[in-house]
């Protein structure tokens, strides 16, 4: 009876909890990249930045706690991926494969191709500026279900060791150019920081725009061979359809 | 939405691309070039081109070849250095070279990194003998890094040169943890009269794949190895032939060659009903253009440039597992020019493979060539 009554209680609690929730569904599009925070001077230039399918599809739940304030959970599904062409000098570099390791310098061009298909879970404060305009605030854990982290050295030469080493030119043909491919240290569990900023309009469709701000490096924090910590920063821009 | 999209492209901008810093200074310190002027480089120099030596990235030495009876009490070589880098004694400083080298200090732009380098005068005896004998006993571990061995020739006054060169610095890119045994050139202490050479055609590994060269042949060679190209143009790496003042007539020695189980091509696909060959051959060409340019031959032209004077091939090298005897004959194409020869005008090689189109990266893993007691034997002197 007491139980009857506790599910009742609850049911009802929930159905009035519930009652004030806000749905809304979220489409997007990130530009961004995995990068050290503050570039080393071993990076001399960004070649070229080739934009990725960076799609994001979620929805979130937001409480209203008062008129200004709420709180945000949601769940999304999306891509922070990178392929960029970058000039480096003296760039430290270790490649590792089958038991054989080639470290030394290196000068020339560097080519990353990232691709991290994740879940990610956003709890976050929200607060309504007026009724067309929101701002949202909060950390993320993400787990990373899909990745890779490859791309090649070329058009340059490698000291072996170090700058005194033996120097090796590497070309740009297919037999000419250093590849490695990073993917197997890369972390599963990602978290960080969230900014967002929400457009509403007097329709159930919306805008929104994101910062995303990685806290933790993409790859293990044993994995040494890129001397810098990677962090995975990017900026979505989408849509938003309410459904409640 | 258009001020959240200028707000991000400019976040995007700053995180890509603000945070560059200032160039990092130079940290390499090499002498890349080595030159002397003299007032007439002819007396000095049996060529105007050996004034001027390209120093190869691997090596501490620089050795500007002279006339026996060149006057060195007094040079000033000067370099040309990686950019930045500075050296020690000075560049273009006067030295006395008749004794002994002289021992210079570079030190790169960032002042962090430093090699030395000993720069010499050889004054070039003229080959004595008529039969000039390898018999490969005098080998030893590479002195930097003791991961592999390297030949020495013993000349006439009883000195080492390094006239032979193998491409096991290039193995050693791909095979780092390999044991100097496991090198595709090897010495052999039971060979036909004391030690041989035992050339293996290797597998690269893991690193040799990822560039398409799955194997490399055991090789040795009368000339240079440069590692600087071994991935980017492997053909420009091996610089074939030393300055030669003889006619050679003949080349003979003995082999042992048993080829591997499984050709295979330089995608690592297996090649059904091929059976690998090596190579034994020797090239006597002229070491400057019609223009004067100094010439070396290289993986890609050492039989079929049309400076080739002569050529020795034994293109069927029988497979044995006895010590065998071989002799090649020299095929002149042109008639030698006397003078030229004197002023060391021409550059000679011996080649000698475990696989014979392994310069392709084609071959079997496994094809073994032994080769030992090499004479290359030249017309008597008049």
């Amino acid at each position: 009876m007491s139980i009857m009554l506790l599910i009742t209680h609850v049911s009802v609690w929930s159905k009035s909890f519930c009652s004030d929730v806000n749905i809304d569904a979220r489409l997007g599009y990130s530009v961004g990249g995995t990068a050290p925070v503050g570039m080393p001077a071993t990076i001399r230039k960004l070649n070229s930045y080739t934009l990725q399918p960076n799609f994001l599809i979620g929805a979130d739940f937001t409480k209203p706690l008062d008129n200004h304030w709420g709180l945000l959970l949601g769940l999304q599904f999306e891509n922070k991926g990178m392929e960029t062409d970058a000039k480096v000098k003296n760039y430290h570099m270790q490649i590792t494969r089958g038991g054989e390791t080639l470290e030394g310098v290196f000068t020339g061009n560097v080519n990353t191709h990232v691709r991290q298909w994740m879940f990610t879970i956003p709890l976050q404060a929200s607060y309504k500026i007026c009724e067309i305009w929101g701002l949202r605030f909060g950390p993320y854990i993400s787990y990373v279900v899909n990745h890779c982290f490859d791309g090649s050295a070329y058009d340059g030469y490698l000291r072996v060791g170090d700058p005194t080493g033996a120097k090796v030119e590497l070309g740009s043909g297919d037999s000419e150019r250093g590849t490695y491919d990073f993917s197997e240290h890369m972390r599963r569990v990602q978290y960080g920081l969230d900014l967002g900023v929400d457009w509403h309009s007097c329709h159930r469709f919306g805008a929104f725009a994101d910062l995303s701000w990685g806290l933790n490096g993409i790859h293990h924090s044993n994995f040494k061979t890129i001397e810098q910590t990677l962090y995975p920063i990017y900026g979505t821009i989408g849509i938003t359809y309410k459904f409640k | 939405m258009c001020k959240a999209k200028i707000l991000l492209l400019i976040i995007t901008c700053c995180i890509l691309t603000s945070c560059f810093k200032e160039e990092p200074l130079n940290a390499e310190c090499d002498i890349e070039k080595a030159y002397v002027h003299v007032g007439n480089p002819e007396t000095m120099f049996f060529n105007a081109s050996d004034s001027m030596v390209s120093v190869p990235y691997t090596d501490s030495t620089v050795i500007f070849n002279v006339r026996k009876q060149a006057d060195v009490s007094a040079m000033a070589p000067k370099f040309q250095l990686t950019a930045g880098a500075t050296i020690s004694p000075d560049n273009g400083s006067v030295h006395d070279f008749t004794k002994e080298s002289v021992n210079y200090t570079v030190t790169s732009e960032d002042g962090k990194w430093h090699r030395s380098y000993m720069v010499s005068f050889n004054q070039v005896i003229k080959t004595i003998n008529d039969t000039i004998t390898y018999n490969f006993e005098s080998y030893e571990l590479e002195t930097q890094k003791q991961k592999y061995y390297v030949w020495h020739n013993e000349r006439d006054d009883g000195t080492l040169g390094n006239d032979w060169a193998t491409g096991n610095s290039g193995f050693n890119l791909s095979r780092g943890s390999a044991k100097p045994d496991e090198y595709p050139t090897t010495p052999l202490t039971e060979g036909y009269e004391g030690s041989a050479v035992c050339l293996t055609t290797c597998d690269t590994g893991p690193f040799g794949a990822m560039v398409n060269k799955r194997l490399a042949a055991g090789n040795l060679f009368l000339g240079t190895f440069d590692l600087t190209s071994a991935l980017k143009d492997a053909m420009k790496a091996t610089l074939f032939g030393i300055q030669f003042d003889k006619k050679p007539i003949k080349i003979t020695g003995y082999y042992k060659y048993a080829p591997g189980a499984t050709f295979q091509d330089p995608k690592g696909n297996v090649v059904a009903n091929r059976v690998d060959s090596a190579a034994i051959y020797a090239v006597l060409y002229r070491n400057h253009d019609a223009d004067g340019n100094a010439v070396v031959l290289y993986g890609d032209n050492v039989k079929t440039s049309n400076l080739i004077v002569a050529l020795a091939d034994m293109e069927y090298v029988k497979p044995t597992d006895q010590w065998t005897p071989f002799e090649i004959s020299f095929n002149y194409q042109s008639a030698l020019d006397e003078t030229l020869l004197e002023n060391r005008g021409y550059s000679f090689t011996v080649v000698f493979s475990s696989s014979k189109e392994g310069d392709k990266f084609e071959g079997a893993i496994g094809s073994k060539l032994l080769i030992d007691k090499v004479k290359v034997i030249c017309t008597e002197e008049k």
